[in-house]
């Protein structure tokens, strides 16, 4: 057991880290610290150009084969560079859904034509993503997806609806789970569809959230069209991609979104300092769980994530969720308590202008909510690691 | 980095875990505890000059989880933190006591740590002073304590069986914890460490308690969801209704935690010394805290049959309930922790 970097990973770091310093800045200096989860509204042209320079310089698909044009590296380079992108304040993603959900769902089931066509816009950070899962009457219940799609005339015809759809205005393709054979039920009869975004059968929808922003939204396909062959997987497998597509993330990104909630508690910290919260009793000892569990999360990270595959019960990245979530909402709670009263007055009277401190709060209601609400996760913590027994449908 | 256990750790575990299944008792006069004495356990991070195997904090980690596990009251846990901490002392006491303790002729352990307020305080030869609640007191023949000796903090060896020590055992509600007070009234000591090597032996002792009770706590879950995929009531296993699949999950997200806590503190304390300071009180803290909850619903979700002195579980409930009071105890642990990641001055 060794869990440290070893000295060659640590030169890595210095090489990313020096490669950041000198990208952030210019016409991407205003980005530091902009985008991601509550903040996905933000410079969105320029976070689009500094998914471009991501692609050119070579850091997009890094755990990639080479021979697909990744760079095969290891899964301690991979956490290395989330690590320093979120020590940099380096921009939330847009094409994360593409490097971290697509890219990899068509290594394990694309065709050799599939990964040719459209692996290199993944890479070259040009070509953007969404994610079509999720549907008004298929949440958690992901199984009861009710969007259609129908081969006809040698295309597909896809009708029906998805929401929560992140960054949906911005992406350039959607891979939407479809019901392709007409009165299947449940986990049967779906496939994954390589839908274009720029056709006039499908219509974009922000949802407001109570944040007072649109981060999220609802897609709407009427009769969009799908080329045949865009089909990852054989036809009516689309759940076994689906799931795939869930179990493959090991989770490097963690370790950068760890990276980022530490700055997070910094501010926090340093709020609860200038109010005197720090001094008081009860908010002191809630400062410090906070800052326990921030560290435990990164031990329980690193002791179970960094496991070779295989010799753990896969069911890390569900453990996973069910504490950060709710470690990240209390995060939110303690944020405003610290402020007391002068947390409760809104930067401006905008419905959307929030503090950083009340944007956190509002925001991290999402986080128990979406990838899976922590009422899912137990229940799949409790079925697949313990082996507790379904009960009655 | 390298995560995981190698084979020679995962034989440890085996023959350790076997060794448990079959041998039990509790103290130094027990079958258990000679079966620990011949398989040469209690030098096992003791250098190979001293007897010892020349292992690390690892595989003493390994031990420590099974005994955990097994909840085995034996004086291993006390005997093998002091003779890690001797094996690094350049005192000649170090090298005249090491082989007996190697060899579990002697038993040695930690006064359970506290603030400077608590201390003995003396000369370099002779110290005066309370200490109270000795884990395995009754059983020691050489404690090893923090003491302020001219202003300084030093750590300090005193033999239990001389003029100027008085023992007295303690009754305890944690049975396979057994404690004593030892009065110091200018007992012959010896200096054996500076202020440094004392908060390294308190940091190591923190994370082999962490490591012991992450083995106590996984196997209270391990019990508990074994009795609800067997046990029926309305027709069907309880393990079927979503409450108690919830609860349980709740509970498996503690113990991985406390586990993965407990491991990392553990590897640091000899892997990255300047780490444990915090990770290793820390550890202390969480997984004492988790060991507490899962004991606690072991009770609950077993029932009646939870509650009876015939079922284990209360024996578990009890000793979380004295991990988590002694060893420094919850608020001092929590506030070296926060002392020393600078949250508090």
């Amino acid at each position: 057991m060794d869990l440290r970097f070893d000295e060659a990973d640590e030169a890595f770091r210095r090489e990313v880290a020096c490669w950041l310093a000198t990208a952030l800045t210019g016409e991407f200096a205003e980005l530091v610290d902009a985008g991601g989860p509550g903040r996905e509204h933000e410079h969105l042209q320029a976070r689009k150009a500094w998914e471009r320079r991501l692609g050119r310089d070579g850091w997009i698909g890094l755990g990639w084969p080479e021979a697909d044009g990744g760079r095969g590296l290891s899964w301690e380079r991979q956490v290395i560079f989330h690590e320093e992108c979120a020590r940099a304040g380096a921009p939330g993603r847009v094409g994360h859904i593409g490097e971290q959900l697509l890219g990899p769902t068509l290594l394990m089931f694309g065709t050799a034509e599939q990964k040719a066509r459209f692996l290199p816009g993944i890479l070259d950070g040009t070509r953007l993503w969404c994610q079509g899962y999720s549907e008004p009457g298929a949440g958690s219940d992901l199984a009861a997806v009710r969007t259609r799609a129908e081969l006809r005339g040698g295309e597909w015809h896809v009708d029906g609806q998805k929401v929560w759809t992140s960054l949906a205005t911005e992406a350039d393709w959607c891979f939407v789970l479809a019901r392709t054979e007409p009165g299947s039920l449940r986990h049967r009869g779906l496939s994954c569809l390589l839908v274009p975004m720029d056709q006039p059968g499908v219509d974009v929808r922000p949802i407001v959230q109570l944040t007072g922003t649109s981060e999220f939204n609802e897609v709407f396909f009427d009769d969009a069209r799908a080329a045949r062959d865009d089909v990852v997987g054989a036809p009516g497998e689309g759940w076994k991609v689906a799931m795939g597509t869930l179990a493959v993330e090991r989770g490097v990104s963690t370790f950068g979104q760890q990276m980022g909630f530490a700055r997070e508690f910094e501010r926090v910290l340093a709020a609860a300092r200038a109010t005197g919260a720090a001094d008081d009793p009860v908010l002191a000892e809630r400062l410090l769980d906070s800052w326990m569990q921030l560290q435990v999360l990164r031990y329980t990270a690193v002791m179970t994530l960094g496991a070779p595959a295989g010799s753990t019960p896969g069911t890390e990245a569900n453990v996973a969720k069910l504490m950060w979530a709710p470690w990240h909402r209390r995060l939110g709670e303690l944020a405003v308590d610290v402020l007391g009263a002068a947390g409760t007055v809104a930067a401006g009277p905008g419905v959307d202008e929030l503090t950083p401190a009340q944007r956190l709060h509002l925001f991290t209601r999402a986080d128990t909510i979406y990838g899976g609400s922590d009422e899912v996760q137990r229940t799949v913590i409790a079925q697949r690691m313990l082996g507790l027994p379904r009960g009655p449908a | 980095m390298d995560v995981g256990f190698d084979a020679a750790q995962r034989d440890l575990r085996r023959t350790v875990r076997d060794l448990l299944d079959r041998e039990g008792g509790a103290g130094r006069g027990s079958p258990v505890w000679r079966r620990i004495r011949e398989l040469g356990l209690l030098g096992i991070t003791v250098g190979e000059r001293h007897g010892g195997a020349g292992a690390s904090s690892v595989e003493l980690g390994i031990v420590l989880a099974e005994l955990g596990r097994a909840l085995t009251a034996v004086p291993f846990l006390q005997t093998t933190v002091a003779a890690t901490v001797l094996d690094r002392s350049a005192a000649p006491v170090a090298a005249q006591v090491l082989p007996g303790l190697v060899a579990g002729d002697l038993v040695a352990g930690l006064a359970t740590p506290g603030p400077a307020s608590s201390l003995p305080v003396g000369t370099r030869s002779a110290l005066t002073g309370v200490l109270d609640n000795v884990v395995d007191g009754p059983h020691l023949d050489l404690l090893l304590t923090p003491a302020l000796v001219d202003g300084d903090t030093v750590l300090a060896a005193v033999r239990t069986d001389v003029a100027g020590v008085a023992r007295t055992t303690l009754p305890t509600v944690d049975r396979s914890r057994p404690q004593a007070r030892f009065v110091l009234d200018g007992a012959p000591a010896v200096v054996v460490g500076d202020a440094a090597a004392a908060a390294r032996a308190v940091d190591l002792l923190l994370a082999a308690v962490a490591v012991e009770s992450a083995g106590a706590a996984r196997h209270c879950l391990d019990a508990t969801v074994a009795h609800l995929r067997t046990r029926e009531q309305f027709g069907r296993p309880l393990g079927t209704f979503q409450a108690l699949q919830h609860r349980c999950a709740d509970l498996a997200v503690l113990v991985e935690s406390a586990w993965s806590t407990a491991w990392y503190a553990t590897w640091a304390v000899d892997g990255d010394p300047a780490t444990a300071a915090v990770s290793a009180p820390l550890a202390k803290a969480y997984c004492a805290d988790a060991f507490r909850a899962v004991a606690g619903e072991m009770i609950q979700l077993h029932g009646g049959i939870g509650f009876t002195w015939e079922h284990p579980a209360h024996r578990y409930f009890k000793r979380a309930t004295s991990t988590d009071l002694l060893f420094g105890g919850r608020a001092w642990v929590r506030s070296l922790v926060a002392r020393r990641a600078g949250l508090r001055p």
